[in-house]
């Protein structure tokens, strides 16, 4: 699939779609950070926004306030990860010992007390409004941009995957499925939700902040508790606990408000598209727990576990 | 002291409109342990639909009646589709209230607009009373009277009432209440219909009381009401009432004396319990 989405600019060369999937590409990214604390972990955070506003402000500030350079941009997504490396430690060392939905009611008001600072520092943020920047000379091209997106999703897929895979992402998945059960095993649980909750926001600043260079723009929004919304749509549809699934998931969301909104000429429903991605999503939910990627693969383990009893029962007969 | 007095008051009608909106919430999040992220939506459409029918019939206590008839219809629907499936599990009712809650704001602009509808009030309910240097508005006073009789309403439903009593022991222990032959998932349906009813009716009373409404105000009414309810301590009437009542003269106070920080106090108000007292002023369990 990567390999065609590498290829897919040779097919057609038209910009809105260019931009379109970068978009995918940049909240794939978003979406695999959340995953990995309620996917892997079973972490609820409604405050993930959070850490993608700190990247999209950090990029933004920088490139906006010094030069349009690719060392200022890199400047502020290293600025935007110390920032929410340190936050998500302090949250998390603060509050990850309480129950599930206080957790996520606090990390939401947290995110909602940055939204106040951000439309309330005018100076700095413009409030609402928000401000326009210019980008780096490399970014400035819509296909260049476009693959150093994919590639940052390739690689980030590639590291966060190693990380679930490791003896410590086990640990998170035991924690995920039994969290009494991984404790009377003796592992320290608030010591492992910490350390998947910063890396978690860690990816989620890197989203952010190519998020904001995408749009050369940036304002309050990416603080809102939409963008939360989005990133556990995305994965929730892909399927939780899996990282592919985000991505998946990102497609489905972003083609569909693609194309529903293209609908929109022929009958006003379409305009109104949150409506069938809602019901989707509850369709998922109540139906399809797992999501696409995880049902899939159920699916798959099934049909695996037929055939290998069929072959038993063959071999049993002979 | 005149200032001071006035900011009382405004707080303490703006606390009690707050908990008519987090009284629900109370009920079912409290109560039954289920967090509907769907009821922002429910007081969404309380407000729409109360100022639609008070256009339509010119009668606002039609329009609010009608306002509550219409928030259970749709609470009903929701319990059966979204919530009976995921009985128990938290998680599972957060993220699938919050897709209900997705859906019904989008149908809301559908049936209205999705541009902000401006509410008014009836000629006897606008106006003021002074007293001496203190000047009452009189809607503010409706709200306060219409908060005290919910209150109380619900206070005795739950401690004196033989429903109060099953829903208090079904919270507790759920299959003993089953056993002794009652149907626990009746009384469920019923106390979510119950709630879903009262959002509507803070809903329909707010709009004219900000005036503006729009398709967002749930989400954004809805995380006040949840700050209520976790500030009071899940399940507890009197904790929603007395932290609604904070809530609201300590935003009054802020605007007033520190504008910067009004908008945050209620976010800080919820951090500092949380991190304190994680069952709320008057949750008893943890």
């Amino acid at each position: 699939m990567f390999l065609s989405l590498a290829v897919l600019p040779f097919l057609s060369d038209s910009r809105s779609m260019y931009i379109m999937f970068t978009q995918i590409f940049i909240f794939a990214i978003f979406a695999m950070s959340f995953d990995l604390l309620l996917g892997y972990t079973g972490i609820v955070s409604f405050g993930h926004c959070m850490f993608f506003g700190i990247g999209a402000y950090s990029v933004s500030l920088f490139l906006k306030n010094f030069d349009a350079t690719i060392s200022y941009f890199l400047l502020g997504v290293l600025v935007a990860i110390v920032l929410s490396g340190i936050l998500s430690y302090l949250i998390g060392m603060l509050s990850l010992r309480l129950k599930s939905h206080f957790y996520a009611m606090l990390t939401l008001a947290i995110s909602q007390l940055l939204f106040v600072l951000a439309e309330k520092w005018r100076s700095m943020t413009m409030g609402g409004d928000g401000f326009t920047f210019p980008v780096p000379e490399l970014f400035r091209d819509r296909l260049s941009f476009y693959y150093v997106c994919l590639i940052l999703m390739v690689i980030l897929f590639v590291i966060l995957r190693a990380f679930t895979h490791s003896p410590l992402g086990k640990v998170l998945k035991a924690i995920g499925q039994n969290e009494q059960r991984a404790e009377a095993l003796g592992y320290q649980i608030l010591h492992y939700k910490v350390i998947v909750s910063i890396v978690a926001g860690v990816v989620a600043a890197i989203s952010g902040g190519l998020y904001a260079v995408m749009l050369r723009f940036v304002n309050t929004q990416v603080f809102s508790i939409e963008t939360t919304l989005d990133a556990l749509l995305m994965s929730m549809i892909g399927g939780l606990g899996t990282l592919f699934g985000s991505i998946l998931g990102s497609g489905i969301v972003e083609l569909a408000h693609h194309g529903l909104t293209e609908l929109a000429k022929l009958h006003p429903i379409f305009e109104r598209w949150v409506i069938f991605l809602g019901l989707l999503y509850i369709l998922v939910v109540l139906c399809f727990p797992s999501g696409i990627v995880g049902s899939v693969q159920e699916w798959r383990e099934k049909r695996k576990q037929r055939s290998m009893q069929a072959a038993t029962i063959t071999e049993q007969v002979e | 002291m005149d200032v001071a007095t006035n900011l009382l008051v405004n707080g303490l009608a703006t606390g009690t409109l707050i908990f008519l909106l987090a009284s629900g919430l109370t009920l079912i999040f409290g109560l039954m342990s289920v967090l509907n992220f769907a009821h922002g939506g429910l007081f969404a459409w309380g407000a729409f639909a109360g100022v639609w029918l008070f256009g339509l019939t010119d009668s606002f206590f039609l329009a609010i009646v009608g306002a509550v008839v219409i928030g259970m219809l749709l609470g009903f629907v929701l319990e059966r589709v979204l919530i009976r499936p995921v009985y128990g599990d938290h998680i599972q009712q957060l993220l699938v209230t919050l897709g209900g809650m997705l859906v019904i704001s989008e149908l809301l602009k559908v049936f209205w607009s999705p541009n902000p509808i401006r509410a008014v009030l009836p000629d006897y309910l606008q106006g003021s009373i002074e007293l001496g240097d203190i000047i009452l508005i009189t809607y503010r006073l409706f709200v306060i009277a219409v908060g005290i009789v919910v209150y109380v309403g619900l206070h005795l439903l739950l401690t004196r009432t033989r429903l109060g009593l099953i829903v208090r022991a079904g919270v507790i222990d759920k299959e003993m209440v089953q056993a002794l032959g009652i149907n626990i998932k009746q009384v469920f349906t019923f106390v979510f219909l119950l709630g879903a009813g009262m959002a509507a009716l803070g809903g329909s009373l707010l709009a004219p009381y900000s005036g503006v409404i729009f398709a967002e105000m749930g989400m954004q009414y809805a995380i006040l009401a949840f700050i209520v309810v976790i500030v009071g301590g899940m399940g507890s009437v009197q904790g929603s009432m007395i932290a609604a009542l904070l809530v609201g003269v300590l935003g009054s106070f802020m605007a007033y004396f520190v504008p910067e920080l009004s908008l945050a106090v209620n976010m800080l108000l919820m951090l500092a319990v949380l991190l304190i007292k994680p069952s709320g002023l008057f949750g008893a369990k943890g």
